[in-house]
């Protein structure tokens, strides 16, 4: 692709995804929406996105929100607060304490789910652990719902959000190709009723890094080692080290490669049929 | 034809159909198609759990053809990939964890769903097949309103699969006199079924009627489905195959679920290709294999044969030719630890069947007419032995070698 057709293509692109900002600022008070943030490529180009409705129609930013997951780079961390304020951002670093507490702060310790709170429990009772210990790690089954779900629903809850941006695309994984760009999730035993706003939900990994170099958005440090994509630390692979993202053959290798996340969820069902 | 809908039954086995002769009226549904079905009475998969046959039904090649099994291979091609090649949109919906795309099952396919983003209970650890239904309701009413082009569909139930915790009304249809709770049923699965405990003859035989409540459930979502076709107008031009990747044991062959085995309640496979313009029911006796499934998708489509599949297409029934029958396994149990040790093997001709357990060098070789349940090993006496042997014995460990 020449030079001037990816920037007119990097402009339609951003124009979509304009629209449903659009739309999501007509649907939800500025009160009533939140942004998910997590220092990645795609939450990023989303934020800025959002921040250019917002500055074109001199409204203010909804808040935003990160979740630590207590096993996070520090790079990202550095990404985000430097961003953070620049763009004098109304973020929220969200955590849940209470397993890092029990953890001792420690990865890869033994939790035991008495010493959790209540909501703790209840939630590993939810999805159906029945175990009495689990290991402390953001990207195994029991860590993610604890670090990840758990605090994203809690964050609905505190502030009653009722829409929320979110950076997902649907190339990302086969799962995603008949997702919607606004995603209405009913009410569920510990999960508040909320729309998720998916305003990227067209680009590639291809297009976010044209978009990025086009509109020059700013990107986290690790991509330029060699990493595609960024989970917990402990978990994300570099894909081709020394690489930059951008670089590498987006085309014909997996994105997701590097993540742990995928195979964890795969062995808890193959566990739960039988197999383990 | 113009569409083509390949219906998976996870761990359905053969003699659980009335069609197959069952009579205890578990497939109502898939009974009453007969008329509009090829029967097929022999068919076979080519192993006993899903990695080891699903080879076979998706991309027409065997288990351990591409050396040490680990995800599927690059070198296989899925049926999805020249079908889509050829612009027909291909989908597919499943719960199975190891056809996952984290594995490699997603290539060639405009739709993937695999459900591995959702969360899942303990007792039900798949999405059942009413909701698989409805998902590719919704995807088929969308697509017939945007032009209604051929696609190829693949649906995949798992709803028969352990643990076997069956709704109320299907455990009274099957045998109200048992008034066992959920977690009662549960405790089945972790106590018995997971602990391979044939010892108390009645606990399996209780094994037995809570799958055969599934295998009841899962007609009704069968019906459903058929439903959403014809109320979608569909069902006139959609040829629809219907078999399962394995069977399940219950203390046949002195086990419980579908480990490394090769006897006929694990690799025996119901087989019906349901065809609307077919005037009467047929009945195929051949020998026929489960990599026959994606020749006879390619010859629906009237697509180039690909060449690196394994097995011929099933129809027109009369060109299909005689032939032999293979599968194999690896300990399912000791494989995930990479204990490549313990592969078994079978070949059947006709209704002769040789097993070989390679880590005990062990022979075995069943005559599946004189002795149908497969208890008396005839490899010592019978005249056909050597020559069957020598069939298999090359496929014995290639894999080491790849």
């Amino acid at each position: 692709m020449t030079e001037q057709a990816k920037v007119k293509r990097c402009a339609q692109l951003v124009e979509k995804s304009k629209e449903v900002i659009r739309e999501a600022f007509r649907k939800f008070t500025l009160e009533e929406l939140a942004i998910t943030w997590t220092g990645g490529k795609d939450s990023t180009t989303t934020l800025w996105i959002i921040r250019q409705v917002c500055l074109e129609n001199k409204i203010k930013l909804p808040k935003v929100m990160t979740i630590d997951e207590g096993d996070s780079f520090p790079e990202i961390h550095d990404f985000i607060n430097k961003w953070a304020k620049e763009w004098k951002l109304d973020l929220e670093w969200c955590v849940n304490q209470d397993v890092i507490d029990a953890a001792g702060g420690k990865l890869n310790a033994i939790v035991k789910v008495k010493d959790l709170n209540e909501r703790n429990q209840a939630e590993i009772k939810r999805i159906g652990y029945e175990e009495d210990t689990f290991p402390f790690e953001a990207e195994s089954y029991v860590g993610n719902h604890l670090m990840k779900t758990v605090v994203f629903n809690q964050f609905i809850e505190r502030y009653g959000v009722k829409g929320i941006f979110q950076g997902l695309r649907r190339d990302e994984q086969p799962a995603r190709a008949q997702d919607v760009y606004f995603e209405h999730r009913q009410a569920a035993e510990m999960v508040p009723e909320h729309t998720r706003i998916k305003p990227i939900l067209h680009f590639t990994e291809r297009d976010i890094w044209d978009n990025i170099m086009v509109n020059k958005i700013p990107y986290c440090v690790l991509y330029e080692q060699g990493y595609r994509s960024l989970g917990a630390r402990t978990t994300s692979a570099i894909a081709e080290a020394g690489v930059p993202a951008w670089q590498q053959d987006l085309e014909h290798t997996t994105e997701r490669a590097g993540r742990r996340q995928d195979k964890e969820q795969m062995m808890d069902r193959l566990r739960k049929l039988g197999y383990m | 034809m113009k569409n083509v809908i390949l219906l998976t039954i996870d761990t359905l086995r053969k003699d659980a159909l009335g069609c197959y002769g069952n009579e205890s009226e578990l497939t109502p549904f898939i009974d009453s198609l007969q008329d509009k079905c090829i029967r097929f009475t022999r068919g076979q998969t080519t192993g006993p759990y899903t990695q080891a046959s699903f080879p076979g039904i998706l991309t027409s090649s065997y288990y351990l053809d591409y050396g040490k099994p680990k995800g599927l291979s690059p070198k296989r091609t899925l049926i999805s990939e020249p079908v889509k090649q050829a612009g027909i949109v291909t989908a597919a919906f499943h719960s199975n964890p190891y056809l996952c795309d984290y594995l490699g099952w997603n290539r060639g396919w405009d739709i993937f769903y695999d459900s591995m983003e959702e969360e899942v209970s303990e007792k039900i650890p798949y999405i059942k097949g009413n909701v698989l239904n409805s998902k590719v309701a919704k995807w088929l009413t969308s697509h017939s309103k945007m032009g209604n082009k051929p696609f190829f569909l693949w649906l995949h139930y798992m709803d028969i699969h352990e643990p076997y915790v069956p709704e109320r009304k299907y455990v009274d249809m099957v045998d109200s006199s048992i008034t066992l709770t959920l977690d009662e049923m549960f405790l089945l699965f972790t106590e018995v079924l997971l602990k391979r405990d044939v010892s108390d003859d009645r606990k399996v035989k209780l094994l037995r009627k809570l799958y055969d409540a599934h295998v009841r459930e899962v007609d009704d979502y069968i019906r459903e489905f058929f439903a959403t076709l014809e109320k979608l107008d569909l069902l006139r031009d959609t040829v629809i195959i219907i078999t399962s990747d394995h069977g399940d044991e219950f203390g046949e062959h002195g086990g419980l679920s579908h480990d490394d085995k090769m006897y006929s309640e694990l690799v025996d496979m119901p087989l019906l290709i349901y065809d609307p313009n077919q005037d009467k029911g047929e009945v195929c006796d051949s020998l026929v294999s489960n990599v026959d499934i994606p020749p006879t998708i390619v010859h629906l489509f009237g697509l180039d044969p690909v060449e690196s599949f394994e097995g011929h297409s099933l129809l027109p029934l009369e060109d299909y030719p005689r032939k032999g029958c293979f599968g194999e396994a690896i300990d399912q149990r000791s494989q995930r630890g990479g204990d490549i040790e313990k592969d078994i093997y079978f070949y059947r001709e006709q209704d002769l069947k040789v097993i070989y357990r390679a880590n005990l060098d062990k022979w075995e070789m069943y005559d599946l007419k004189a002795d149908t349940r497969e208890l008396n090993n005839i490899i010592d006496t019978s005249p056909e032995a050597e020559e069957l042997k020598s069939k298999l014995s090359p496929r014995v460990r290639r894999w080491l070698k790849g």
